[in-house]
């Protein structure tokens, strides 16, 4: 078996990477593939976190590195889904501790045994940037609708553009706010979408579920009733290659809006 | 009145659909902005640069059309993967052919550091209005491409190399939702019209 080896990565950081590698693993892993997530953030990681798998860390990415382990033992396995597991970050060490052609080794070992390999890839353009691409042959670049996440995200697009291994990349849009949209006070996706001219695989709203799923440790696809949850298994679907079209974000939910809807087509009528 | 007016306007505010509230949209200002700092950061474009450019631009163009430079416009468009240097220069008339042979040769014997320093510093404060006027380029552009068509004879347009081509590898075109795949190099345009 020969994996996919995505990269998730973003230039800038706060945009949701951890958020979205975790999503998309257990998203994948639910529809029944094998995936490993690898968290490439030496220092700062996060991903077991988000996965609830922190208190199971034993052996970290340094520590089969540094061959103190084998790299099946350091794979820790998710607590609901036996096909999604885990290759931590150490949370000692700095990104030195790891160079690209080590993670490179370590995603060919990973892909030959797993459908899905996800690397999640620390903010910035250095060393740690280059390590987390280096075994990839896709990558997801993550977004969201601001200034500033955008020029990061262009550079990061630049940057993937030059790497031969890189053969795709996908631009995700996080964290969009269709009132904001609405009012011509948030960039739209389609300004997004023209401005980094990339092929877009995702949009996902913003949703307050997000930081109680956090909390909980529960990545938020298991959520049925969340939109960024639905968001983010359509992206699932579309990475195995699904046509789905993406989400109506104007949909009103409250009983409210519903009410307010049917005052604007009858406006709209009159 | 002032009583009347604030409770007209609240009431006002109530029905106007959400969009026209506010100091007018920002997400157009952060679009535009956005798109002339990635244009300098994707191609090394600095300021400076910029600057130098537009003035051998104008040196250049003033050999062959008499025009206004104070009203003259250098902007980046794009669309889709396709980046297009818009110069815009009301024309006032072409010159003939005697007047275009005497201007090459006095800038063949000229010495062209000097008339270049000089005018830099003209234009420099011209630039400055213009990338507050860039909002209104889209506009402009309109209204000068149809009279443009109308000027043919008059107009100057070349099609020199791009500074740098951003190729872009596109995968999976089926996938792709509001993305342009046809990639025509990039190319430069220099628009002028008649003023």
């Amino acid at each position: 078996m020969t994996g996919r080896v995505i990269v998730i990565t973003s230039g800038k950081g706060g945009v949701g990477k951890t958020t979205t590698s975790a999503n998309i693993g257990t998203a994948l892993a639910k529809e029944g593939y094998k995936v490993v997530l690898i968290d490439t953030d030496l220092g700062l990681r996060n991903l077991d976190l988000l996965l609830g798998l922190e208190n199971r860390i034993v052996y970290t990415i340094v520590d089969v590195i540094e061959e103190r382990c084998k790299l099946k033992q350091a794979l820790v396995k998710d607590k609901k889904n036996p096909n999604l597991s885990l290759l931590a970050a150490a949370q000692t060490r700095d990104k030195s501790a790891v160079n690209a052609e080590q993670l490179k080794d370590i995603c060919d070992k990973l892909k030959e045994k797993n459908d899905f390999v996800l690397i999640d890839c620390p903010a910035g353009i250095e060393q740690g940037f280059q390590n987390a691409v280096a075994g990839a042959s896709e990558a997801i670049v993550v977004t969201t609708p601001e200034m500033s996440a955008i020029r990061d995200a262009d550079r990061i697009i630049g940057l993937l553009e030059a790497k031969e291994e890189i053969k795709s990349y996908k631009l995700l849009l996080n964290r969009v706010r269709p009132n904001l949209i609405k009012s011509n006070d948030m960039m739209s996706v389609d300004d997004v979408v023209e401005i980094l001219s990339c092929p877009l695989i995702g949009i996902i709203p913003e949703d307050t579920g997000i930081i109680t799923s956090t909390n909980k440790g529960e990545p938020i696809v298991n959520d049925e009733n969340s939109m960024a949850g639905k968001a983010y298994r359509n992206v699932a679907q579309r990475i195995l290659g699904e046509e789905v079209p993406f989400l109506d974000l104007d949909e009103p939910k409250g009983f409210m809006a519903k009410i307010k809807n049917v005052f604007a087509k009858l406006k709209a009528k009159v | 009145m002032g009583l009347f007016s604030d409770i007209y306007n609240t009431v006002a505010r109530f029905f106007r659909p959400q969009e026209e509230q506010g100091e007018g949209p920002s997400k157009a200002v952060a679009a535009n902005r956005l798109k002339l700092v990635l244009m300098q950061d994707r191609t090394n474009l600095t300021p400076k640069i910029l600057e130098q450019m537009r003035g051998e631009l104008i040196d250049l163009l003033s050999k062959y059309l008499e025009m206004d430079k104070e009203l003259l416009e250098l902007n980046f468009e794009q669309e889709g993967e396709q980046v297009a240097l818009m110069l815009s220069i009301p024309v006032i008339r072409a010159k003939d052919e005697d007047e275009i042979e005497e201007a090459i040769k006095a800038s063949q014997t000229e010495s062209e550091e000097i008339e270049n320093s000089e005018e830099e510093e003209e234009e420099e404060e011209e630039n400055n209005e213009e990338i507050e006027d860039s909002e209104n380029s889209e506009e402009n552009k309109e209204t000068e491409t149809s009279e443009t068509d109308e000027t043919k004879d008059e107009q100057t347009e070349e099609a020199p190399k791009p500074k740098k081509k951003r190729s872009k590898k596109v995968s999976n075109p089926e996938e792709m939702e509001n993305h342009n795949t046809e990639e025509p190099p990039q190319e430069v345009v220099f628009e002028t019209t008649e003023g």
